[in-house]
């Protein structure tokens, strides 16, 4: 899952990036209204925190022109302006949710969550395939119960495939989703990852579509 | 008409000033009329001692007589008043037959014409006369003889007065038609000010923010002052509220930082800055919204129709909730409208209807209505409702019932105050959807 946070508070955009990262999530990070734009309208993001007071470029227009665009990630409004109109303006700007400053961070992620969740059309924080139980509040993943020993990584890349299970994920996708915008980017990783997160699950749950990428399926859903 | 007015100082002074020319021109026409009959009687006297002259003669003893004596009957008629006398009050005298046996005494000359004197006297009744006098030189006579005509004034007086009478009462009726017309006159021409005061009615009722309507250019520039004025507080106002909003970003984004580096550090001195971050951040919330409503409350023409901020706000918070599927029934007639800011409303709609969405399960209702002159909106959710005692709780500033449902705690508190400083009262009640009702008592704006 990578998120995009746009703050120009150095220390709050610091702290949200370090909490959400420590959360299992890839984060980018902008500090102006005009830097936010460009990287929410360019790549791939699975949710944005978007702060309202931005300097160059206002937060609510960063969101109108993302939404004029047709990109349509799930958006959490942060903004110290706590006045309905404030908030009713930043809904009908296409935001899904918003947090009001000062916030507690725990509510930021689990608004972050429920967006997320809610953009893969899941009910709740845990997500099953199978055996597969995986916990997004708790960034853990079990089969049969037993707990999975993985790194951030290996998380982020079996979330993300649990989050859009059943349907075959490109490569590009998966690189795009699960490294920030920074990362020196090789294809020939994810190949790797996928052998060994098939070796700590000892079930057949992801799936290769030849030159396509993969897919996460249940036993008993497969064809 | 109150004696402290424009329209009383204007009938007055306009009173004052015809009543003035009235009388002094009824004193006027009646002196010029009193003129004119005296004259004519004079006239008439001058001819008629001319005609008694034209008929006298001398005899053969040298004392005059009368030859061709005068046409006019009330000569004839004793005590008629109308007398001659030829000679003076000699006992050789030639007198008319109306005076009997009376001698005419003229008193002293009062005015003298072309050798005509003119005298009072008194007749034989104690009537009132006026008598011409000439001296005629009548053939073979050395002296001249003293002719004398009298006439009586009462016909004269009487039609003075009639006359007066007259011009009194034509005066007297012009007088009350003149401020008659006056009052009418002063009512039509102070008309723009009754307008603006209904103008300025309108504004402190909350229908209007300024005063409209073409005015009169005398007053105009009033109105347009009374413009300006309302104009300048609006921007106070607003300026007022952008500082205390930049005041509240400015302070907001520091106390995130804090508390969540706290959060993240733990020890005692962490619980403490976050003991005291959370402090600050409710007495920042609490104070924000009493000067944002304190400079709001007692605004002139603060007007906001219901309707649209239900509506929008419902839409908002539906979007929200949506993975809930909250559904929210507005039921809010079109014309109603909150006697205050537009903001304010917002804040006391929307934090109930959050707290509704938070606790109910799927329906909510928010209806408004006008009840005695007062408006009152009701929000119910499905939710669980709560205990009366605990419906008192809630109401204390900050309380909070549930610490793991996300908020501030201060949303029913800051809907309390906000409500009081209206003049308005918020209440908890049983829903009849069965959750809890929160109903709202404020100000109207009529119209």
């Amino acid at each position: 899952m990578r998120l995009l946070v746009v703050e120009d508070d150095p220390d709050l955009a610091r702290q949200l990036s370090e909490a959400l990262v420590e959360a299992g999530y890839v984060v980018d990070t902008a500090h102006d209204g005009e830097e936010g734009h460009f990287l929410g309208d360019t790549e791939p993001y699975d949710a944005v925190i978007l702060d309202l007071g931005l300097p160059t470029l206002d937060g609510l227009s960063v969101l109108e022109r993302w939404r004029e665009a047709g990109r349509d990630m799930p958006v959490l409004v942060l903004t110290a302006r706590d006045r309905w109109r404030e908030k009713v303006a930043g809904i009908d700007a296409g935001a899904d949710d918003y947090v009001t400053k000062p916030f507690h961070m725990e509510e930021v992620l689990a608004r972050i969550r429920a967006l997320v969740r809610r953009a893969a059309g899941l009910a709740s924080n845990e997500v099953a395939c199978g055996p597969l139980l995986i916990d997004t509040k708790g960034a853990r993943a079990s089969v049969h119960g037993r707990s999975l020993p993985l790194t951030a990584l290996e998380y982020r890349l079996l979330a993300y495939l649990a989050h859009h299970q059943g349907r075959v994920v490109s490569r590009t996708e998966l690189i795009e989703h699960l490294y920030d915008q920074n990362f020196d980017r090789d294809s020939n990783t994810i190949e790797v990852f996928v052998g060994r997160l098939r070796k700590k699950l000892g079930v057949e749950l992801i799936h290769t579509a030849r030159g396509l990428g993969y897919s996460l399926v249940a036993p008993g859903d497969a064809d | 008409m109150r004696t402290n007015s424009l329209a009383f100082r204007l009938v007055a002074g306009a009173a004052v000033w015809s009543l003035a020319a009235l009388v002094i021109g009824g004193i006027i026409l009646s002196m010029f009329f009193r003129d004119h009959v005296e004259r004519s009687l004079d006239d008439r006297l001058t001819l008629l001692i001319d005609g008694l002259a034209a008929g006298s003669d001398t005899n053969a003893q040298g004392r005059p007589i009368l030859i061709r004596p005068l046409a006019e009957s009330q000569f004839d008629t004793p005590y008629s008043g109308w007398y001659w006398q030829i000679g003076g009050p000699g006992p050789e005298a030639l007198r008319s037959r109306s005076l009997w046996d009376m001698v005419l005494r003229a008193g002293p000359a009062v005015k003298t014409v072309d050798g005509l004197t003119l005298h009072h006297a008194k007749g034989p009744e104690g009537q009132a006369l006026r008598v011409a006098r000439r001296q005629i030189l009548l053939p073979d006579r050395d002296q001249p003889l003293g002719f004398e005509v009298a006439a009586d004034l009462a016909d004269n007086r009487r039609a003075i007065a009639r006359f007066d009478q007259v011009v009194a009462w034509a005066l007297g009726v012009m007088g009350v038609g003149l401020v008659v017309a006056m009052v009418i006159q002063v009512r039509f021409g102070l008309l723009p000010l009754r307008r603006i005061r209904r103008a300025l009615v309108r504004i402190r009722d909350g229908k209007a923010r300024r005063l409209e309507g073409d005015f009169p250019r005398e007053i105009a520039p009033l109105a347009g002052e009374i413009n300006t004025l309302l104009d300048h507080n609006a921007e106070v106002v607003t300026r007022a509220r952008t500082h205390v909003g930049n005041l509240a970003h400015a302070l907001k984004t520091p106390l995130s930082v804090l508390g969540n580096e706290a959060a993240e550090a733990g020890g005692p001195l962490a619980d403490q800055v976050a003991r005291q971050t959370a402090l600050m951040r409710r007495q920042v919330d609490h104070h924000l919204m009493r000067a944002r409503a304190a400079a709001t409350a007692d605004v002139l023409g603060a007007r906001a129709e219901v309707a649209p901020v239900a509506a929008d706000l419902a839409r908002a918070i539906q979007r929200l909730h949506r993975d809930k599927g909250i559904e929210i029934a507005v039921d809010c007639p079109a014309d109603l409208a909150f006697r205050g800011e537009a903001q304010d409303l917002e804040e006391m709609i929307g934090n109930l209807l959050e707290n509704a969405a938070k606790w109910g399960r799927h329906d909510i209702r928010l209806s408004a209505a006008r009840r005695d002159d007062r408006l009152e909106i009701a929000i119910e959710d499905d939710g669980p409702g709560l205990a009366p005692d605990a419906m008192q709780r809630v109401m204390a500033r900050g309380e909070r019932l549930d610490e793991t449902v996300a908020g501030s705690g201060l949303g029913l508190a800051i809907v309390r105050d906000l409500a009081e400083l209206y003049g308005g009262e918020i209440r908890l009640d049983v829903a009849h959807l069965g959750g809890l009702a929160a109903k709202l008592r404020l100000p109207l704006a009529l119209g």
